[in-house]
């Protein structure tokens, strides 16, 4: 990041506890707002209005900020190594805890749709984990992650280290859907 | 109960990416270019799994109704939301937690006017106009044309601003 903008960002702080809830509240709202502009301007972009899409993927950019700033404050945004293990944890509660939890209930209920939206994350997240994993333990060597292009899925976010498969392996997408980084 | 699941699985997927966003930039600079690149590619997974569950609670309607759900969302934390937090903060002298909540604040009134003029020109079929819209990287504060010679609400140099 810009030095420039680094040093004005707000900084981590001895939070109250009521202000850390705040905090932790926001983070939430400002998180959902820039995923939900990215979605609405998808649909506008399909509508005919790009300059709406342009819009929406603007102030999606400006939450993606908030989020970030609050991040700060609430003493979240650390070393790499410590990233990384914050990220490994986070993936392990969704796929032994959350998400098994929510697929039963969606089970038990028959919401079809649910079901699949809960396992498309979920199959996602076993990947994600591992992944942390590898980047972790080389982080601690003090290496970078392997150079390899990562590719992820566009409709279920299966992601790939290495070579796209010809079909999503999780949801049957072509080739072509998957976007490499 | 599905429904509160999928909500809070939105919550989290959503939550999930920003922080892979942020760590992502923390790894660009400590020299990580590899790990960074595998944080922005599992932010974007994330992504998918947001829009997937966004999908399945019916949160995407037309450009009209998103734009309105959009005007909501804003209204609600201009209104509500960020001046409490605000006052809790305040009270509690969190300094930096204030700093946070009044650059959301401020940024939340200019997308609120930008989506209210932007939802009468859709409900006339009418597509915003092609302008550039810039947003500034430290406080959001968003513009439609030039960017300023210096950020009203954080003083970070105009050129800094990213354009849209």
């Amino acid at each position: 990041m810009d030095e420039a903008v680094e040093k004005r960002l707000p900084k981590p702080e001895d939070l109250s506890a009521m202000t850390e809830e705040s905090l932790k509240a926001a983070f939430a709202g400002e998180s959902q707002a820039a995923e939900k502009y990215i979605v609405y301007a998808e649909q506008a972009e399909e509508e005919g209005f790009p300059n709406i899409a342009k819009l929406f993927r603007a102030v999606s950019f400006a939450e993606t900020r908030h989020a970030r700033n609050h991040l700060r404050v609430m003493n979240g945004v650390n070393s790499t190594t410590d990233n990384l293990a914050a990220a490994y944890a986070g993936e392990s509660f969704e796929i032994e805890e959350m998400y098994p939890a929510y697929a039963e209930i969606a089970k038990v209920q028959k919401q079809a749709q649910a079901s699949r939206s809960i396992k498309y994350a979920l199959k996602a997240e076993m990947d994600h984990k591992w992944m942390y994993a590898e980047a972790l333990e080389r982080a601690i060597e003090g290496k970078d992650a392997d150079a390899a292009p990562v590719s992820v899925c566009v409709v279920c976010g299966h992601t790939a280290i290495g070579d796209v498969p010809d079909k999503c392996p999780v949801c049957g997408a072509a080739k072509e859907y998957y976007r490499t980084f | 109960m599905t429904a509160q699941n999928i909500a809070a699985a939105l919550a989290g997927e959503s939550q999930a990416a920003q922080k892979y966003l942020a760590f992502a930039d923390v790894a660009d600079t400590e020299g990580y270019p590899n790990v960074a690149r595998l944080f922005r590619a599992v932010a974007y997974a994330e992504s998918a799994h947001a829009r997937n569950h966004l999908s399945v609670l019916g949160g995407i309607g037309t450009t009209a109704e998103n734009l309105k759900a959009a005007w909501g969302g804003e209204t609600f934390e201009i209104a509500e939301m960020y001046p409490a937090y605000e006052a809790v903060a305040r009270l509690q002298g969190n300094e930096s937690a204030q700093t946070s909540i009044r650059y959301a604040l401020q940024a939340e009134v200019d997308h609120q006017g930008i989506y209210d003029s932007t939802l009468r020109g859709v409900e006339g079929e009418k597509d915003l106009g092609a302008e550039a819209m810039r947003v500034c990287p430290v406080c959001g504060h968003t513009v439609i044309g030039d960017a300023p010679d210096e950020c009203p609400r954080c003083g970070t140099h105009g050129l800094h601003f990213k354009e849209f």
